[in-house]
């Protein structure tokens, strides 16, 4: 029996009767760890790992997550393990406090693995920049596509079989992108449903805290048991919580969901298209009613220079602290400018830095009416216009990507292309809202998936996993594991 | 020409919180570096702010105070630059939507009261502590994160002792609300000064000099009254008032030049997007103001319907910690001219020879109010009262205790008196004829003689008038 | 909007703190283009101007304050343990002038 391929509820399951125990478990996956050929983990926490399943409270064994390994990507904040964020601005950092999500979970007894490989500082996505080099797709063992990001390795381990569940964050579709490539399920709550406290900001106005699983249902349970209110996370939402996994109720005669058809129309590739509307069609069966809905096409082509904007602009400010006085690798210099201009030279890669400049440029005095602002106000515009869509409909439809999973050499597209900037970028309309929005599989073409969005209103997580197991029990594609190459 | 100067002040005032204003470290001075820290203050990746009350309230407190408008919202900002001092990269502050905007406070001058207007007054946090040695600088965390509220003044005031004024009525508000100790000498109140200089009747702006760095009331005054000579010399010769930041120095008693004012810093503000805006209710306001402790133009007010002289008021509300005091030892319920007379006097007397504040001062005010009223009461004289209060001095105890333990009472009964003054007349013949031929130091060494018989527990007022009485008749 | 060019680009780098290589700012100057190019298809959305910026996904106003109670601070020694330079509990700085 592959344990480490089990739904989360069936090796909970396996774990109460016995059948294996956590430290066999936890040895299990380390192994798979260390064997792991994707280039996912940034840090495996063998011995933590170890200790942390000798000393589970029996006690909590009910807890559906007790004993389960799991993987953190590495711009959470875990105490006494190192925490890079991919970058080597923070080579060696290890730090003295932890993120809420750690403590959560390690609270109810799942047990951290490792820490997972990502776009440096959160900010890309496609997996190719985090310091360590690209990390790569399972779903193809010949190494030549990426998984997307710039949750990368989070993606990949769970796409690997080597954990069940995995922690990412989600700024513009940092985790329901890599879904759609690699046949996960990729959650994405409203904002302020699970606490940031201890997730390295990339943009606080954008930033999730998400969740890889194989399954809808098992993405109910990891949202359950990271939901709620903390106060060290101001930003952390009051809003009454619900025992998600016993709440999904996946009949949709009489759901309404809308497809947009600027998106959907922006997606070129037939294939998807026509499972797409299979699917469709089959959820019309099942007594769904589907309408197809309009939003301005000029908004549409705004998502994503609105998006970049806004990003860059927070994540200049916020990335201002990393100056290798307080922690990361120390420069000599003449004056404490040399120190720091030093530190951020060697430590920020190309990518990273150009973006700062972009953010910073649209953040001065004079520019900020004409770019930070005026950004500020499209993300009104689509919002607004997002939840006018939904004040119709319990939730929106869409394919996650235009397509399946891109090679490394893939070539630069039209960057003003409606393909480039409408269908590889609307999942940003999740994170603008902050709207609860999943990925799923929905198909596969030549060996290589890709995924289907659902987006529904804030605080509707219910409403979504239902929406969701509905599409599911239809594709029938869920805990799925890419083989490996032998 | 005549010019006239144009100045405005920009007040920092740390608080006396007990955490910092958006972490929960603790706040305490001279403790050893980087002991007061939390993960926050050092800006570790993924810490977040988290807005403290009591800072709020002081803010709100101090906005009424100074009849400002009170924002309904806390929004804030970031202030983006880099700085050997700043964790973050920035400093989360308060630009476009100040807790408090449009107040005014009035000064005292020459020409009666003056009102200077307010413009803003926001939150904020402050920096690191740096310590520059010969080769290195090294920083302390325990200030990063303090809160602070920054005040700033229109350019209404005209002189140094105006703006003296200004600052010091600033720290007697804070003081009195209870916000901070506002000690320039210990950075608790930080000022910066704006000025130029115009030829009076023009209402266009001059060159700006910033002064800062200022590390007294006095050297407030002192600088500006030197920096307006200064400038005044300098457009009179037809030059030019250069743009720049200068600083104070004490020895020779100039401004002196720090650097010169480069283009104005960028600051990039932008909101800070971790703290999501505050709703600041009518109850919340309304309670935070309500509960405020006495500002001095109220105790003034109460002083006086209490009979105290304008002097006496003004000294005990030079000090918040004596007017504390004062206020304790009313309750016990004696008179309040004699209570002020006591505490300016006496107590101070004992303050001033033991080099201490009335803070350390030994002597509960209930026990020294009760005192005071013992004499009102004439339970004992003024003499015993001095007697007691020596004992208080050594051991803080219940007067009622120490008047037992000293055997000290005051004879009131006329009757008993009278008898001890027919006593000492009868024995003292002489006194009486001198009295007789006028001189009326015969009185004084009766009662005098009267206080001996009676081992000084005779209330001397009533022996002054008995023996007088007495005297009359023979 | 001062126009864009590597001599402007480069001072702003600077101001954040890091240099790049050459070919990293025609790289960047390219990208410039690009986002120009489409915040200006943007300033023609129509409405644009007339609605305020938008911070927060929605609306986030709360009550809450914390209460003003310190919690216990770190130990001198875990604060700084990942300081590169420390001298006497205290992080060390070339000295700072000015």
């Amino acid at each position: 029996m592959d344990f480490l391929a089990l739904d989360i509820l069936s090796l909970h399951q396996a774990l109460l009767d016995g059948k294996i125990n956590p430290i066999e478990l936890i040895k299990l996956s380390i192994e798979k760890a260390k064997k792991d050929q994707n280039n996912a983990f940034e840090y495996i926490c063998e011995k933590e790992a170890l200790a942390a399943a000798a000393n589970l409270d029996p006690n909590k064994k009910h807890n559906l997550l007790w004993g389960i390994p799991y993987v953190l990507k590495d711009n959470f904040s875990t105490k006494d393990i190192p925490t890079t964020a991919s970058s080597n601005i923070l080579k060696g950092y290890v730090p003295i406090y932890s993120s809420e999500v750690y403590l959560r979970l390690s609270e109810q007894g799942a047990i951290l693995i490792g820490k997972a490989t990502l776009d440096e500082l959160a900010m890309g996505g496609t997996g190719m920049t985090g310091h360590k080099g690209f990390t790569f797709n399972p779903w193809d063992p010949t190494h030549k596509r990426m998984i997307g990001g710039s949750s990368c390795g989070s993606a990949a381990v769970v796409a690997a079989g080597i954990v069940p569940f995995s922690i990412g964050s989600d700024t513009g579709d940092s985790v329901r992108k890599p879904a759609s490539f690699a046949a996960l399920v990729g959650m994405k709550p409203t904002w302020g449903r699970i606490s940031r406290f201890g997730l390295f900001p990339f943009a606080p106005s954008l930033d999730h805290v998400a969740c890889f699983t194989r399954n809808v249902t098992d993405s109910a349970v990891v949202l359950e048991a990271l939901a709620g209110r903390d106060e060290k996370d101001s930003s952390s939402a009051t809003a009454p919580l619900e025992k998600y996994s016993e709440a999904i109720k996946p009949d949709l005669k009489g759901k309404k969901f809308a497809v947009i058809k600027e998106i959907n129309n922006s997606i070129s590739n037939p294939y998807i298209h026509a499972v797409f509307d299979a699917t469709v069609k089959a959820l019309q069966e099942r007594g769904a009613i589907i309408e197809y809905v309009s939003m301005d096409m000029k908004l549409c082509k705004a998502i994503y220079p609105t998006y970049i904007v806004i990003s860059c602009c927070e994540a200049t400010s916020n990335n201002a602290n990393l100056d290798g006085i307080k922690f990361g690798p120390r420069f000599d210099g003449k004056d404490y400018e040399e120190v720091m201009t030093k530190a951020r030279t060697e430590g920020f890669c190309e990518m990273i830095k150009r973006r700062f400049v972009i953010g910073s440029y649209a953040l001065f005095k004079d520019n900020q009416a004409e770019i930070f602002l005026r950004a500020q106000k499209v993300r009104r515009l689509i919002v607004d216009a997002t939840n006018k869509i939904l004040e119709k409909c319990d939730a929106i439809l869409l394919p996650a990507s235009p397509t399946t999973a891109p090679l490394f050499n893939g070539g630069n597209s039209d960057k003003l292309s409606n393909e480039y900037l409408i269908s590889d970028n609307h999942l940003a309309i999740g994170n603008f809202a902050g709207l609860p929005s999943i990925v799923l599989p929905l198909g596969f073409e030549n060996g290589l998936p890709f995924g289907i969005n659902v987006t529904g209103k804030k605080f509707a997580e219910a409403e979504v996993f239902s929406l969701a197991k509905g599409i599911e029990d239809i594709t029938k594609l869920k805990d799925l594991v890419a083989k490996e190459d032998k | 020409m005549n010019f006239e100067a144009v100045i405005g002040l920009e007040i920092h005032v740390e608080m006396n919180t007990k955490s910092k204003m958006f972490s929960t470290a603790p706040i305490r001075y001279g403790a050893l570096p980087n002991s007061l820290t939390v993960p926050l203050d050092f800006a570790f990746p993924g810490t977040m702010p988290v807005v403290n009350k009591q800072a709020v309230i002081n803010a709100i407190r101090i906005c009424n105070a100074l009849h400002m408008t009170i924002d309904r919202e806390l929004w804030f900002d970031r202030k983006n630059y880099f700085y050997s001092d700043l964790p973050k990269g920035y400093q989360i502050t308060q630009q476009q939507r100040p807790i408090g905007s449009n107040g005014y406070l009035e000064i005292e001058t020459s020409l009666g009261k003056k009102k200077i207007s307010i413009e803003r007054l926001h939150l904020e946090e402050d920096t690191c502590k740096q310590l520059h040695s010969w080769d290195c600088t090294l920083l302390d965390y325990n200030r990063a994160g303090i809160p602070l509220v920054e005040i700033v003044s229109r350019p209404d005031l005209r002189s140094g002792q105006e703006a003296r004024q200004y600052a010091e009525k600033i720290r007697s508000i804070v003081s009195f609300l209870d916000v901070s100790n506002g000690k320039m000498e210990e950075g608790s109140l930080r000022c910066d000064v704006n000025i130029s200089l115009r030829p009076i009747g023009s209402e266009k702006y001059g060159t700006k000099v910033e002064i800062k760095n200022l590390n007294s009331f006095a050297n407030i005054e002192k600088a500006v009254d030197y920096e307006i000579k200064r400038q005044e010399m300098i457009l009179i010769s037809g030059d030019s008032v250069i743009q720049e930041t200068r600083r104070f120095d004490e020895g020779i008693k100039q401004t002196v030049l720090m650097r010169l004012k480069t283009d104005a810093v960028d600051y990039k503000y932008f909101t800070e997007p971790n703290i999501t805006p505050i709703r600041l209710s009518e109850e919340f306001i309304k309670d935070a103001i309500e509960t405020s402790p006495e500002l001095a133009e109220v105790k003034l007010a109460r002083y006086k319907d209490l009979g105290l002289s304008d002097y006496d008021s003004q000294i005990l509300i030079s000090n918040k910690n004596t007017c504390a005091y004062f206020d304790k030892a009313i309750k016990s319920g004696p008179n309040a001219k004699l209570l002020a007379n006591w505490i300016i006097v006496d107590v101070q007397a004992v303050l001033n020879k033991e080099m201490i504040e009335i803070d350390d001062f030994k002597v509960s005010p209930e026990h020294l109010g009760k005192l005071v009223l013992m004499i009102e009461k004439e339970q004992v004289s003024n003499k015993q009262g001095r007697e007691i209060f020596q004992k208080l001095l050594e051991k803080d105890e219940d007067p009622e205790v120490i008047k037992k333990a000293l055997g000290v009472d005051l004879i009131n009964d006329n009757n008993m008196i009278a008898e001890a003054v027919k006593h000492v007349i009868d024995e003292n013949p002489q006194a009486v004829v001198d009295y007789h031929n006028g001189k009326d130091r015969a009185v004084g060494f009766l009662v005098g003689q009267v206080m001996k018989k009676t081992a000084g527990k005779a209330n001397p007022a009533i022996v002054s008038k008995l023996v007088i009485e007495e005297l009359k008749r023979r | 909007m001062k126009k864009v060019d590597i001599p402007l680009l480069k001072k702003v780098a600077n101001n954040l703190m890091f240099d790049m290589k050459d070919s990293e700012y025609n790289t960047l100057l390219e990208e410039f283009d690009v986002i120009l190019c489409q915040m200006e298809l943007i300033s023609e959305i129509p409405g644009v101007d007339d609605v305020e910026p938008m911070t927060f996904p929605f609306d986030v106003t709360t009550d809450f304050l914390r209460e003003d109670i310190p919690t216990t601070p770190l130990a001198q020694e875990e604060a700084l343990k990942n300081a590169g330079e420390v001298v006497d509990g205290q992080i060390r700085l070339p000295k700072v002038v000015g």
